[in-house]
């Protein structure tokens, strides 16, 4: 009863100072502004590279590709060399692997259909691709084994490609130009949309990896491949063995580096932790910077405020205050104060965040976790700013507050 | 009811000096009276009202106040009695600024430990006749409607002490008389009413002149009080 009343007449007496309510508020308004909108922007970056990281890797799969270096070819990439036969021998003789797909790519496939043309990525996959890449039809079917086989010239196409050159009209069955060896649709890829790298993975085409290679590109390696692993326990020894088998294979002499890559979901997982640390540690950091800075600047003014209301102060303790009244009178002042400025603060920071993600088509998401942290740090801002003003007023003898 | 023996107070100036405001002054005030404490400034008329008050603790002597030694007293317990049994009233008035009459008048009850507070602060601005300006703010209201806000405030909690320091002095002579008035029907309402003036036509409405010099008890008259001339100031 009593302290629902000391709570009401401290807002009363925030909202008799207008002005210098609104500039405690600025201070946390920003900060937790800050805070909310990075907090959000890094969660819905986060997710969609969890997402994508979930879609290339799976829980327990390697990815092997030629050329040293990086992921997905490094610098001598042109030079190495990958085959089906190099995977062939990897899963025979490692029982840990449940099942691999092969991929070679043309990054600037030119297609057509009558007068309709497009550029797409080409990527030649076997018939295990659907299973081991997670990503099926949604018309048509899957080429089968014995396309790939027998190098049919059968082709799945992303929606963009679809939507490029038939428009309205139903691709399945149709013909097209890839080059100039003709295709046929047999299948409408599942819609990916756009990856991290900012790439449309709808403008893609999917044909059998021996027609890619003999048919369309004329080569007789591989870019890359995905294998399955049983069990996420044997990702690392398999991992180990793949880079043996490889060397042997590859006849590659101790002490020269390997003409090849193997990233595992371990290691990318890895990758991941160090960018979510940028994103949860040292963004938040800076934002509660500034909301050190607008504390700091809530308990000056707040100081101000308790040697401008001296003599109210003593009033207060004339009518019946204890020391301990006016101290939670002037913490409730400021800490209210900022969790208010604080609340616009998440208000603003969040539509920000989601504006901005809903321009860059991640399809935003308000973190929970950054409006939490909001509030309970505005609130301790608030407390730590009102500290030292509220001791002071506390502390102030009636008797010479009243003179 | 309130009993005073021997009570010095010094106050030490910044410069290091020491001032002796309160000189072993003892007074006794019995229940019902209405005292004016008079003395030129620098007398320590105001330093007698702080201990009465219990904004302020003597530093020698003892006071009694209905036979209890405030010096036992927590500052809580302090707190307790000035909310519930002493009114204040001061000469500037003291009003919070952009806050109503009402607001102002129901502070003391914000302290109080009293769970039906409804409707005291109204009934306290009634009494001093300003029920019309129960939502105007101190910078609407005119100098001695101020200072009935501050008496309404000073009652609102009923207790049976009133210090009032110089409660006229930023008035004009026509709304000191009706405070005075105010005063006046308070003291013969039963409460007791110490009054801090410099000004001996104001004592002169008291039931008895205290006058102090130099921090002592100079004087001490009790006689009967001349009514009459608060009903003139009305």
């Amino acid at each position: 009863m009593k302290a629902q009343r000391l709570v009401k007449s401290s807002l009363r007496a925030m909202a008799r100072y207008k002005l210098r309510s609104g500039f405690m508020m600025l201070g946390s308004l920003v900060g937790v502004a800050a805070l909310t909108f990075v907090i959000s922007i890094g969660a819905t970056a986060e997710r969609k590279l969890l997402g994508t990281v979930r879609q290339l890797f799976g829980a327990s799969s390697i990815v092997v590709s030629a050329g040293g270096g990086f992921f997905m070819g490094g610098s001598r990439a042109e030079a190495a060399r990958l085959t089906i036969d190099d995977l062939e021998t990897i899963a025979q003789e490692l029982p840990g692997i449940e099942v691999w797909d092969p991929l070679q790519v043309l990054p600037g496939a030119q297609l057509r259909r009558a007068e309709q043309t497009t550029t797409a990525r080409l990527m030649g996959q076997s018939e295990r691709s659907e299973r081991v890449w997670e990503r099926g039809t949604t018309s048509g079917e899957y080429f089968d084994a014995a396309a790939v086989a027998g190098s049919a010239r059968v082709a799945l196409i992303g929606e963009t490609v679809a939507r490029e050159l038939f428009g309205d009209q139903d691709p399945l069955g149709e013909e097209i130009l890839i080059g100039s060896v003709p295709f046929r649709v047999v299948g409408i890829l599942e819609r990916f949309g756009t990856d991290v790298h900012g790439m449309d993975r709808d403008a893609e085409v999917v044909v059998p990896i021996s027609t890619a290679m003999r048919r369309v590109m004329n080569v007789d390696s591989i870019r890359a491949a995905k294998l399955l692993v049983k069990d996420p326990s044997l990702v690392e020894e398999t991992t180990r063995q793949v880079k043996r088998i490889l060397r042997e294979r590859h006849a590659l002499a101790a002490g020269q580096p390997d003409d090849f890559t193997v990233v595992t979901s371990l290691a990318v997982q890895k990758m991941v932790g160090r960018i979510e640390r940028v994103f949860f540690l040292y963004l938040p950091l800076v934002a509660g910077v500034s909301l050190l800075a607008g504390g700091a600047v809530a308990g000056s003014l707040m100081l101000a405020s308790v040697n401008e209301r001296v003599a109210e102060i003593g009033l207060r303790r004339a009518v019946g205050a204890r020391p301990e009244d006016i101290r939670a009178q002037f913490l409730i002042e400021t800490a209210v104060t900022t969790l208010g400025g604080g609340v616009m603060g998440i208000v603003i920071g969040g539509a920000g965040a989601l504006l901005l993600a809903s321009r860059m088509g991640l399809g935003g998401v308000l973190s929970g976790q950054a409006i939490a942290l909001g509030i309970v740090l505005s609130t301790v801002t608030g407390l730590l700013a009102g500290l030292l003003p509220a001791r002071r007023a506390a502390l102030l003898q009636p008797a010479d507050a009243l003179r | 009811m309130i009993q005073l023996q021997g009570v010095g107070r010094t106050y030490q100036r910044p410069t290091g000096e020491a001032v002796r405001a309160l000189d072993n002054v003892s007074l006794r005030i019995e229940r019902g009276e209405f005292v004016a404490i008079v003395g030129s400034s620098g007398s320590g008329k105001s330093s007698l009202m702080n201990i009465l008050g219990l904004l302020d603790r003597p530093d020698q002597g003892s006071y009694l106040l209905d036979g209890q030694n405030v010096a036992d007293l927590s500052v809580n317990q302090q707190a307790r009695v000035r909310n519930q049994r002493v009114g204040f009233v001061f000469q500037a008035f003291h009003l919070l600024p952009r806050t109503s009459a009402l607001e102002n008048v129901e502070l003391p009850l914000l302290y109080s430990d009293r769970s039906e507070i409804d409707g005291l602060g109204r009934r306290a601005l009634e009494a001093v006749g300003l029920s019309d300006r129960i939502d105007h703010r101190p910078s609407e209201l005119s100098g001695g409607q101020q200072q009935r806000v501050a008496i309404a405030r000073a009652l609102v909690n009923d207790p049976d002490l009133l210090l009032a320091d110089e409660p006229t002095g930023n008035l004009d002579a026509g709304s000191a008389g009706e405070i005075m008035g105010i005063l006046e029907t308070l003291n013969r309402a039963g409460r007791t009413i110490v009054l801090v003036t410099h000004d001996a036509a104001l004592a002169a409405h008291c039931g008895r002149i205290a006058r102090l010099e130099a921090g002592r008890v100079a004087a001490d008259d009790h006689r009967a009080p001349a009514k009459d001339a608060a009903q003139e100031g009305r």
